[in-house]
This record gives C-alpha cells, structure tokens and sequence, in this order.
C-alpha cells in the first residue's frame, strides 16, 4: 500500500464518517416516525387497504377521509372542535405558564415557613392519579354550576395544579445566578416587578416548555371533557375524533386519520417554532440540579 | 332544513300547527328541554338526531337536545353523571349494566308507572323480562341479539365446500380446506372468548339447562359436560378448523374484523352477535362475500343454547323532573311508525313487533339481518343463562384455562378438571 493511497484514503475520512453517522441517523429517524407516515398515507387510502397493507403509500389515494371527515356523523363540521379545542387550550395554557411561573418563584426565591413542607405536598400531588379526584371534583364543579362549560378545565389552572410544571420552573430557577436579582432589588424593584423584568427573560426557555407540554398534553385530554361537556356543540378534537368509533359498526379509520392528521397540525407547527426553546428548557435545570 | 334558524322558524311554524291538531293533549303545554344520551357510531348518530328532529316536529313544545359519543369512556361519563345526580332523563344503557346501576331495580325509573306513555304491548315477555328487577321495569330493549354462525361463502366456494350446518361438519372442514387451499386457510376463527360461548352453546344443548346455576353459585352440568369445552377446543385446533393461539397471535392485537386473514378470507367463519356482524363484512376485501349457515344442533336438543339477549336498552332517569314526556320519547323511538322509520336498522333490528312489521313493509329488512332474523325465530330458545354466566370475573376464568390449553401449558384433561374445579370457585366467590 502505498502511502499515497493512504493519504486519500484518510482524506475521505471526515466525509465517510459523517456519511455513516448520518445514515445510521436517518435511518433510525425514518423508523421513529414511520407511525407517523403510515397516519398520513392511511389519511389518503380508503377503509380496507388500511388493514390489508402495511405499506404507508396509498396505492389509489382519496381525499374522501378528509371531505367525510370534515363533515363528522355530528351536526358541527371539524371546524367546530378545532375551534373549541382553541377555547379550552390557550386560556389553559396562559393559566398554567402564570400561575406556575408565580408559584414557583415563590418556592424558589422565598424563605416561607414550612417551605419543605408545602413543596413535599406539592409534588405529592403529581403522583396522585387524577382519576381519585375525578368525582369529587365533579361534585364540586356541578355546586359551582359550571357543568357543560369549559370553566372547570381551565380555571384550576389559575391555582398552579400541576406540581410537574411548578417543579419544572423552579428546577430552572435554582441554575440561575441571584445577582441579578439583588441588583435590581437595589436599584427599587419590588418583587413582583424583579420577577416580570428579571427573571421571566431569563427563564423564557422553562417557560415555553411549560406552554407547549401543556399545548399537548390539553390537545389530546380525553377524560375531562368527556367527564364535564355534555352537549356535543362543545366537544373538543379529542372527543370528536372518538365518536364514530363504536362496537357495532365498522370504523371509518380513514376520516379518524385524516382528521388526526388535521388535529395534529397545531401541535407539530407549534413544536417547530419553538423547537429552540423547548430542548434548553428541558434540558438546562438538569445540568445543575 | 338543518341550519338551526331555519329549525327554529319550522318549530314556531309546526307550534302553530300543532296548536289545532287533535294528536297533541289540549291544555296549557309549558315548554320542557329533556337530554338524551346515546352511544354509537356515524349512522346510529346520523338517524337518532334525525328522529329527534322529527319527535321535535311532533311535539313542539318538547325540546330534545343529544349528547352523544363513541363506546370508549360512555360508562365511565354515565357512572360520574349518575353519582353526581345529573344523568340525563333518557339513556342508552347496555344489558349488563342495569347491575351496576340498578341492583335492587329502583336505580332507574320504574318504566311501569308510564304505561299510558309506552306501549309495551309491542313486546314479547321474554324480551320485558330481560329489562326488569325486583318488579321494576327498568330498561326496554332497543334490539335483541344472539351468536349466529356466519362464513365467507367466497373461500367455501373456492374450497368446494357447503358451508358448514352441523358440528360434525365444522370439525371436518379443517382438513378438508387446507387440502384445498392450503395452510393459511381455517373455516372459522374466533377469540377465546367467541370460543367460550360457542362451546357453551354446545354444552346447553346437551344439558338443556343453563350453564351457570345462580342459586347454588356453581357450574350446571357434570365434570364430563364441562370437559366437552376442553375436547371441542382441541380438537377444533388440531383439525385445522380454528386456528390455534399462536396462529392468532401471530397477526398481533388487533381487532378481529381487521385481521389481515378475515380481511382477505383465509379466516373464512365466525361466531359473532348478529347485531355486530355489519361491522365484520364492512372491512371485507371487495368481492368476498358472507353468508347466514344454519346452527348446527345435536341430535334432538330441545335448545340451542344461545344466549339471546338486549344488544342495547333504554332507560329512563329516576331523577327526571319530565317523566311522561321523556316516556312520549321513548315511545316515539320506538314504536312510533315515523321515529322507527328515521330509526331503521341503526341499533339492529329492533325488538319491537311494529318497528319489525314496519321495517319489513318497507323492504329495510333485507340480506344477513333478514336471515338472521329468520334463523332465530325458527331456533329453539327457551334457556335462559344467568348473567353471571358474563361477569368479567367469570369470562376471565374460562379465557385463563383455555388460553394455557391454548399455548400448550396444560393438557386437555387438566384443562377440563380445572374448568370444573376453578369455575365452580370464582362462581362461589363473585356471586352475591
């Protein structure tokens, strides 16, 4: 071998290195997502090549599972629980980012007695099943008139009730220096302002993460509405999707995946616009935990 | 005709006409929302609300608003609305679980007291009976179903075969379809649990008797009755006519009507509620095609053991504020010539004799539900098995055996001395 040869040889190398890493990359992406895929190609085959098939590329492809998926077997198009998924979703999110950016401030930054203590409850109730506390607080709601609305799906969130949020945020809290904090607290800021001027910039990436969790996981909750919405004008996505899905009569699966599809596209638009954020802020409160 | 505006205006428009027609009561009529709830697939949605627009056109002075869903969590939202008192006045309950919510028979409104209401005339005792507890009536059966035999007469065609009509013959066509068609071909498959009820089937035609004895908490029949459930399964497997557990296991979890092999026709029968089987030819590939076969019965069984029961039921709320008015609906869904109409065959074939009188003149009745329909009338059913023959508890017993039978865990003869041993227990423990 001469080492001329060796030389081109090695030249490639950086070239065949990144060949292999992003093939075995893609590859296993490809793998990762082939559900995905299959979703989409099933949106365009018609009902019995979905099961005779594993293929995800349509062999006569239809658009009749959106056009009769849009319509729905109900009196309301799709329109309408897309529409009302949005009126649940985002006052539930605002909720959420504030009252868990409040509270865990508060954990974070503030010497209140019993501070061990009420932070232990706290994260007790993320390992409570929510389905203990699905009767009483149907109980409740039903003495508070507010059956058949969406109020008891958001305003609970005015009370930071999700303690994985509020652990979230704090964990973020405790990476960051208190200097800047203390700077301001000198130059007049009370410390309601030193939290919306200082520290909310500086957790931006918790707090995205915190929205989009709670964009996803309030897109796909099945229960709750099912349990508190009775008149189908109020239906979310997450309810609509499951109404022709019975046991005595075949399931369109095509129109369910078209409108999957459709009811899935918020969720990905969001993630990608805020793809940046949400992987730092997932990730930077365990660096320093 | 359906833009609310539009609906509105037709009501005020039929109120007026209403006001001078001699079908509704005179006096003052004050204006009453009643909540019906239901659960179902596109066409059970699309016909109930088209027959709550018409019961609307009717009675003007009634307003009917539907909540509806798909089957999964409707147990779950009916269990929380009725602890928490808010049920709505008309619900669509399944058979099993006027247990759940009516032990004693006083969970439902005693449908008795609305007799004025509801014509009740139009149903067989049997079928009444199967709605009542402790002299309660509490549910009224939309549509009754039992387990029909049903083939894929494309695949028998191919194979030379007449469809199966008696056990005999269901045993032998194993091998002779997998001579013909090859190995990926069996002419019935089944889960354990459709397995369970057919060989239930066979056992009762042999006892004559109801498989589960409710007062004595055990097994009505003799060891060598229940071991007839192990033989059958072994030797349905071994003659290549229902695939053995591994074969099934082999295409996954998935629902039976959307395994590959039913799909195609390789799996060429089942045994399934004829209430259900439109869901199992829907998902056919073009062209195969599913026929009714006569119930094989044993040489001079007095019944054929078929459990032959509500697919579905209505029951009213014991808390309705509207009792005679949610009873007016009850009755114009049901045996009301216009609601059975915009009703047709969306529930099954219902119970009652007008709806069936009705739908037949109409030429509804046509295909597998006409012949089922013929196949039960003409069967000899007198039996009538416990509930708890369906109790999960029990259900999972049998499934536990069969399946270690299935998967080579247990032979036959363990199996059948631990179907006599280990029912009998979980029989003895669940019922109260």
């Amino acid at each position: 071998m001469s080492t001329a040869s060796v030389h081109g040889w090695r030249r490639h190398l950086p070239l065949i290195n990144a060949f292999i890493r992003y093939g075995l990359l893609i590859g296993i992406g490809f793998l990762m997502l082939y559900p995905l895929f299959w979703m989409i190609g099933g949106a365009f085959k018609n009902n019995h090549e979905i099961f005779a098939s594993p293929g995800f590329i349509p062999a006569h492809p239809t658009t009749d599972g959106f056009t009769k998926g849009w319509k729905t077997s109900t009196e309301y198009t799709f329109a309408t629980y897309l529409l009302n998924t949005m009126k649940i979703v985002i006052p539930k999110v605002i909720l959420t980012v504030i009252s868990s950016v409040i509270v865990a401030y508060g954990f974070a930054r503030f010497a209140i007695p019993g501070r061990k203590l009420l932070f232990a409850l706290l994260m007790a109730t993320v390992l409570l099943p929510k389905s203990v506390l699905l009767i009483p607080q149907y109980l409740m709601f039903r003495e508070f008139g507010w059956l058949d609305t969406y109020l008891p799906l958001y305003i609970p969130q005015a009370f930071a009730v999700e303690g994985f949020f509020v652990f979230l945020i704090i964990q973020f809290m405790r990476s960051l220096p208190v200097d800047m904090e203390e700077a301001a607290v000198m130059d007049g800021c009370n410390s309601f302002q030193v939290l919306t001027l200082i520290v909310c910039p500086v957790i931006l990436p918790a707090i995205i993460s915190v929205a989009l969790f709670q964009f996803m996981w309030s897109m796909n909750d099945f229960l709750q509405p099912l349990i508190y919405l009775s008149s189908v004008e109020k239906y979310p996505v997450a309810l609509a999707l499951k109404m022709s899905i019975d046991v005595t009569e075949a399931t369109s699966w095509n129109e369910i995946l078209a409108m999957s599809v459709i009811a899935l596209a918020p969720s990905l638009i969001l993630f990608f616009v805020a793809q940046k954020y949400f992987v730092e802020g997932v990730t930077s409160g365990a660096v320093k935990g | 005709m359906n833009t609310p505006v539009t609906r509105r205006a037709a009501i005020a428009g039929m109120g007026a006409l209403a006001a001078c027609s001699p079908r509704t009561a005179p006096g003052p009529q004050r204006q009453v929302t009643l909540r019906m709830s239901w659960w179902g697939g596109a066409s059970a949605h699309k016909a109930t609300l088209e027959a709550l627009r018409l019961f609307m056109q009717r009675y003007p002075h009634i307003e009917v608003r539907g909540e509806y869903t798909g089957f999964a969590g409707h147990l779950e939202r009916l269990t929380t609305q009725i602890a928490g008192h808010t049920a709505p006045d008309l619900m669509q309950i399944n058979w099993y679980w006027q247990v759940l919510f009516s032990r004693d028979g006083k969970g439902f409104y005693d449908l008795n007291a609305l007799s004025k209401e509801i014509d009740f005339s139009q149903y067989d005792a049997r079928t009444l009976g199967m709605g009542e507890r402790n002299g309660h009536r509490n549910a009224l059966s939309v549509g009754n179903a039992a387990r029909l035999f049903y083939f894929n007469r494309t695949t028998y065609d191919k194979a030379r075969l007449a469809l199966p009509d008696s056990w005999e013959s269901l045993l032998a066509a194993g091998p002779k379809m997998r001579d013909a068609l090859g190995d990926a071909y069996y002419p019935i498959d089944g889960t354990f649990q459709d397995f369970i009820a057919l060989a239930r089937s066979r056992i009762v035609q042999k006892t004559g008797k109801a498989l589960v004895d409710d007062i004595n908490k055990r097994l009505n029949c003799t060891p060598q009755d229940i071991a007839e459930m192990a033989r059958l399964y072994a030797g349905l497997t071994r003659n290549h006519s229902l695939p053995a557990a591994r074969v099934r296991a082999a295409f996954g979890n998935v629902a039976q009507q959307e395994m590959r092999p039913w799909i195609n026709g390789q799996f060429a029968g089942c045994y399934l509620w004829n209430s259900s089987i439109d869901k199992f030819t829907d998902t056919l590939r073009p062209g195969e095609h599913v026929e009714l076969a006569s119930y094989p019965l044993i040489p001079g069984a007095s019944d054929a053991g078929l459990l032959y029961r509500p697919a579905m039921m209505f029951a009213i709320n014991r808390q309705t504020s509207h009792p005679q008015e949610t009873a007016l609906l009850l009755n114009f869904l049901m045996n009301d010539p216009v609601g059975i109409r915009a009703m047709g065959l969306s529930r099954g074939v219902p119970s009652s004799a007008i709806a069936r009188r009705t739908l037949t003149e109409d030429g509804m009745m046509t295909g597998l539900k006409l012949d089922s329909e013929a196949e039960l009338a003409k069967l000899p059913i007198t039996v009538l098995e416990s509930p708890w023959f369906e109790h999960p508890r029990v259900r999972d017993g049998f499934q536990d055996i069969l399946e270690m039978q299935g998967y080579g865990v247990i032979d036959e003869q363990t199996a059948s001395q631990r179907l006599y041993d280990d029912i009998n227990a979980i029989l003895a423990r669940v019922i109260r």
